[in-house]
């Protein structure tokens, strides 16, 4: 790939602060994170503290105006790295999560008005290999490199996504401006989960602990809301839709299950909330079952071990694809993944207790 | 002697020689081997070697029935599974005719429900799981046969068609391999597939092997309009080309029982009659309602047909999996007593597994063959045998031995 000087204003950095620039512009500014008794380190904190909690509370990162004073880039960028150091200091993976979730959203939005040539320019500096399209057919904006491609798509499951379904030519897909700036936005989620998910911690300075502290019991109050939102703590099997019942049987009964089956049945049951431990059970009475290849599999597809990602259980038209769809009644009408349809089944079935 | 030292023996006798050579997979330091050992049956794993003449050391020890290697590339590769260090895996590809219907399979192929309380059997491909009792563990005899490896060969032209003109990958990149047994492995060791997890491997597989295309989902089939079949547009990149060529190939060839078969069942002589103008006027002008009475649902099937023969089928289970062990290149088939070998992409038509992948080329045998149908090795035919005993040359009494149909006599 042929390297370009691009070069990225400090206001863009300000809006891409995941850009590689960020670190020289932090380096110019002279940040010293043991000094935050500073009035310039002040306002810095209080920008990377809101960006947190912004997260935390509505999946955003915040207003960079307030009262109408919009914050000098000097204060933005900086803010950035800050907010990392504080996500990190929480030790709390919900709020990791959402805090790379509302970044990558934040830049969703930004990536949507760019230029051609501006989004080219933050796609090549994540290292992907995309050029423009010099040729007017396959009409597209855009050309990827196939394998920059898949690493993006994991989480989505729209069928269009597919590889199957775009025109794959030469190595290259083709994508319009649209699909790009979604692709991209997958790109800063999955860095900054990664750039989250250090395992090593130096020890935090006071303040950042303070504020850790108290994104903490926002976190609580706000994860109380969204368990609710989502999933009860209790595995519900009269819930299961009538795909996993047929699985979770046959799996039982120990009878023979294909590789999506396995696949299914067990990103199904740890996505409900089954412990891995108990998921590895299910397997058990196979005659070919081998409880170490088991029970690693199944930490693979719970993201424990292995490549670290988190499966999600395929969606309906996949599972209509591979067989596993059976037995589908009127709720299946009505959902297109088989989680919705837990979802759907619990919310009705319960009652408002449930909290923890 | 029993034949199961005899094969030891001639297996001995081939790693000792000094024509015996391993080429060393790229990365070689961070894969694993394992071995398949013949005197005690068990499989040796997480073994690691820091150079090639190591391995072959080991080798010309031990005497393994079967050499595996890692697709996978570790830190340590001699450690435990979940301590190993995943780093990447190469793109593998197995087609094997133990997963494809062929013609010769109902002949030569056959299965037996391990399950000593059933015993049920059949002819043809093993199942998934036995139709009467459940189990997953059978004995299985089979046979490689030309007409295994053809129909094999077919579908491993489709996925280096693939895979150069789709994924873009220089026939230097793509390496191709006869299995040793009835089928061929397809490698690709290019950097920037390596560190792909298996969701990114299964959009792969379901690109080469045709499944998920958007074409024929359920919301499709239900078009909006009444002439919802204008929303079928093929272009011409990616699958829709392969649709489009596939559709006009097909239509153009096409007799009545062709048609039949695919469940077309009205219409045929309008369809075949017009043939010329009902292409011009679905792939070039997109307009599907061209013959009247020949609605969408005759194009779903016709599509449907022209997917299933498009697509390469593959084993998927081997493409997702970024751990999996691969026979390594040039070592003996324990099954067969043939070599794995390596070919050039390009002689992919020509290439003969019979002749050249035949490793034990002097001496004579005597056997008592059990059963063995026809078969060609090393330029003879032998056979069809039938309670029989014969001198046979020791790669025909191997390749017998080996797939439980002889025994040697002494
Ligand atoms: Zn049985
Ligand atoms: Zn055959």
């Amino acid at each position: 790939m042929q390297l370009e000087t691009v070069k990225f204003t400090s206001s863009e950095v300000a809006k891409y602060p995941f850009l590689k620039e960020t670190t020289a512009h932090v380096q110019k500014i002279g940040l010293d994170v043991e000094d935050f008794n500073s009035p310039e380190l002040t306002k810095i904190l209080n920008r990377a503290e809101e960006r947190v909690k912004a997260a935390i509370l509505d999946v955003s990162v915040g207003d960079r105006s307030s009262d109408d004073v919009k914050i000098p880039d000097d204060v933005e960028i900086p803010s950035f790295p800050v907010a990392i150091i504080i996500a990190l200091a929480t030790k709390n993976s919900f709020i990791k999560k959402r805090y790379a979730l509302a970044e990558a959203k934040q830049a969703h939005s930004h990536f949507q008005l760019e230029s051609k040539q501006r989004l080219l320019a933050i796609a090549r500096n994540f290292g992907w290999n995309i050029e423009l399209n010099g040729a007017s057919q396959p009409p597209s904006e855009f050309i990827l490199n196939f394998a920059d491609y898949l690493r993006n798509i994991t989480h989505l499951r729209d069928e269009k996504w597919k590889l199957i379904n775009r025109f794959l030519v030469n190595g290259k897909v083709y994508l319009n401006h649209h699909d790009v700036a979604r692709l991209l936005q997958e790109e800063v989620q999955r860095r900054l989960e990664k750039r989250l998910d250090a395992k090593e911690l130096p020890p935090f300075p006071r303040k950042i602990m303070d504020i850790a502290e108290q994104l903490n019991s926002l976190a609580k109050e706000k994860l109380g809301e969204v368990e609710m939102e989502s999933f009860p703590k209790v595995v519900s099997q009269s819930a299961f839709p009538p795909c996993i019942v047929a699985l979770h049987e046959a799996a039982t009964k120990g009878r023979h299950l294909s590789h999506v089956g396995r696949f299914t049945l067990t990103s199904f049951l740890l996505a409900v909330g089954m412990p891995p431990e108990k998921v590895t059970e299910v397997f058990k009475t196979f005659s070919d079952y081998n409880a170490r290849l088991t029970r690693y599999q199944v930490e693979h597809i719970a993201g424990e071990k292995g490549s670290g990602t988190h499966y999600t259980p395929p969606s309906c038209s996949t599972l209509q694809t591979h067989g596993v769809c059976v037995n589908s009644d009127g709720l299946c009408r009505r959902i297109r993944h088989p989680l919705a349809y837990y979802k759907q089944k619990t919310i009705s079935a319960q009652p408002t207790a449930g909290r923890v | 002697m029993s034949s199961r030292d005899f094969v030891y023996e001639k297996f001995r006798e081939f790693y000792s020689s000094s024509s015996f050579k391993i080429p060393a997979p790229v990365g070689f330091s961070q894969r694993e081997f394992a071995f398949l050992l013949f005197k005690e049956r068990i499989m040796a794993r997480h073994k690691g070697f820091a150079s090639p003449p190591l391995l072959g050391s080991f080798i010309r020890q031990h005497v393994p029935s079967d050499v595996y290697y890692s697709c996978a590339y570790y830190e340590t590769p001699e450690a435990e599974m979940d301590k190993k260090g995943w780093v990447g895996a190469d793109l593998v590809f197995d087609i094997d005719a133990d997963h494809i219907p062929t013609r010769c399979n109902k002949i030569h192929d056959s299965w037996v429900c391990s399950n000593k309380s059933c015993g049920f059997g059949g002819k043809g491909i093993t199942p998934e799981a036995c139709p009467i009792c459940g189990g997953v563990k059978f004995d299985v005899k089979s046979w490689p046969c030309d007409v295994c490896i053809d129909t094999t060969r077919a579908e491993v032209r489709k996925l280096v068609d693939m895979l150069e003109n789709d994924f873009g990958f220089a026939a230097s990149e793509i390496h191709t391999f006869f299995s040793g047994h009835r089928g061929f492995h397809v490698q690709i060791e290019n950097e920037s597939i390596r560190d792909l997890d298996a969701m990114g491997r299964r959009e792969i597989i379901d690109y080469v092997s045709g499944t998920g295309l958007a074409v024929f989902q359920k919301k499709t089939r239900q078009p909006k309009q009444k002439t919802g079949v204008k929303i079928f547009k093929l272009s011409d990149y990616g699958w829709h080309r392969r649709l489009k060529n596939g559709i006009r190939r097909f239509l153009l060839n096409a007799t009545k029982d062709d048609l039949k078969e695919i469940g077309v069942k009205s219409r045929i002589d309008v369809i075949l009659q017009n043939r010329e103008r009902i292409l011009q006027r679905c792939l070039e002008e997109n307009r599907w309602d061209a013959v009247k009475g020949v609605g969408f649902e005759t194009w779903i099937k016709i599509a449907e047909h022209i997917r299933e023969v498009e697509a390469a089928k593959i084993d998927t289970v081997v493409t997702s999996d970024i751990h999996r062990l691969i026979r390594a290149e040039n070592t003996l088939h324990g099954k067969t007593g043939l070599l794995k070998i390596k070919f050039p992409v390009s002689q992919l038509d020509e290439f003969d597994p019979f002749s050249e992948a035949v490793a034990f080329k002097e001496g004579t045998a005597k056997v008592l063959v059990s059963d063995a149908p026809e078969f060609r090795l090393a330029g003879q035919t032998f056979g069809p045998f039938q309670n029989k005993s014969v001198e046979l040359p020791t790669a025909a009494a191997i390749l017998l031995i080996c797939k439980g149909r002889a025994e040697v006599v002494t």
